[in-house]
């Protein structure tokens, strides 16, 4: 009894069960959160929601830029999509009478993370 | 009470520690903030740091495989050198016709790189049919001569009258070895442990002559790839390289009280 517990008390036993742990606990959070959903809404200069935006979902790779989604926006301004399955990625708005937006990173933790942009993708006048 | 003050010793080791540290340091900091190792002037502090130069190194390559490769060899070569160190440092104990001649051959060939001996080597894996698997990877780091001279020297320091009194009770050789020398040796056996790992783990000419295919490769070798692949990636391998290093380290934090008794244990004979 006291071997078994002079063993579990053991600092390489209690590193390695912690490491277990973060893994086991890490995977789980995964595979909740691994949809692929990344959804946002487009707005105009003074801040409104601007539908029929077409946004283009593109995949950064650390030596290209290569389009791999491309949808349009909803009534309210809205955007969303699936099952994008890439870490790394780059959004691009417009619509051709209000503008379009600049580049936007997203960086994610793993591939297919779910993430709604806090901050709306703004489009501005051309020149 | 000391007679002289300690904190010039401690000084120079705070100094020598800051020296080697700083190549470390500056290592993790660039796997977390990307800055170019040349840009001028150099920070000391973090920029900007984030992880995600973790995740696009996890995901260049494929990590968890080679990962997973060198574990499976670290974890051979480990089990290896234990049985073959400790019964070769069990042997070498014992009196026996041509033992100085032997122990002479040990040195003699301690003083041999294995780049000399590479070829041989390679030949011997081919004709086994050990070529490109993990076996073949394991197979030249299976026992380690400085290993078996550090069970010898952890072996001596046992005292006979406990083998004597286990082979009057007729335990046999291996289980005296097992049940009694292996207990009393655990900072040879941790010594055995840490060494082997690391010179298993940092591997880089073995794996790179004798692997063909990309999902036989490990950590070095896939460091190699990384670096073939992708040219502008200063972050992204510098994160690649902390998680080659990590193991290692955490391996060596783990057992280095063990590690340090291990080499100094034949000092302390008697």
């Amino acid at each position: 009894m006291g071997a078994l517990k002079g063993w579990l008390l053991h600092r390489v036993t209690i590193t390695f069960a912690v490491i277990a742990l973060i893994v086991v606990g890490w995977n789980a959070y995964v595979a909740a959160h691994d949809d692929g959903i990344l959804e946002g809404v487009v707005v105009d200069p003074s801040g409104e929601p601007v539908p029929g935006a077409e946004v283009v979902l593109s995949e950064r790779t650390i030596v290209s830029l290569a389009p791999i989604a491309t949808t349009t926006t909803d009534g309210q301004g809205r955007f969303r999509f699936e099952r994008h399955n890439r870490h790394a990625l780059v959004l691009n708005a417009s619509k051709p009478e209000v503008g379009q937006s600049g580049r936007v990173e997203i960086r994610l933790y793993f591939r297919n993370q779910n993430r709604e942009l806090e901050v709306p993708v703004r489009l501005e006048p051309a020149g | 009470m000391h007679r002289y003050p300690r904190w010039p010793i401690h000084l120079a080791l705070c100094l020598a520690c800051f020296v080697m540290l700083i190549p470390i340091y500056w290592v993790v900091k660039t796997s977390i903030t990307g800055e170019n190792i040349f840009a001028y002037p150099p920070s000391l502090v973090p920029r900007n740091p984030q992880p995600f130069f973790y995740v696009d190194a996890w995901y260049a390559i494929p990590f968890p495989w080679f990962f997973f490769n060198s574990v499976i060899v670290a974890l051979m070569v480990i089990l290896a050198n234990l049985l073959f160190n400790a019964a070769a440092g069990y042997a070498l104990t014992k009196h026996f016709p041509g033992k100085r001649w032997i122990i002479l051959l040990f040195l003699a060939c301690m003083m041999i790189p294995f780049h000399a001996t590479i070829i041989p080597a390679y030949l011997i894996t081919a004709e086994l049919g050990l070529l490109n698997s993990r076996l073949g990877l394991a197979l030249p780091a299976f026992s380690h001569i400085i290993c078996i001279f550090i069970f010898k020297a952890s072996f001596d320091a046992i005292p006979p009258s406990l083998i004597q009194a286990a082979k009057i009770d007729g335990v046999p050789e291996w289980q005296i070895m097992l049940k009694i020398m292996l207990p009393l040796a655990k900072a040879a056996v941790a010594t055995n442990v840490i060494l082997s790992f690391i010179w298993s783990w940092n591997d880089f000419l073995w794996p790179l002559i004798i692997i063909r295919d990309v999902e036989m490769q490990t950590l070095p070798l896939g460091l190699s790839t990384f670096l073939a692949y992708f040219e502008d990636t200063t972050g992204a391998l510098y994160a690649f390289c902390v998680m080659v290093l990590a193991p290692g380290l955490l391996v060596f934090l783990l057992a280095q009280k063990e590690f340090i008794q291990g080499l100094t244990s034949g000092a302390r004979k008697g």
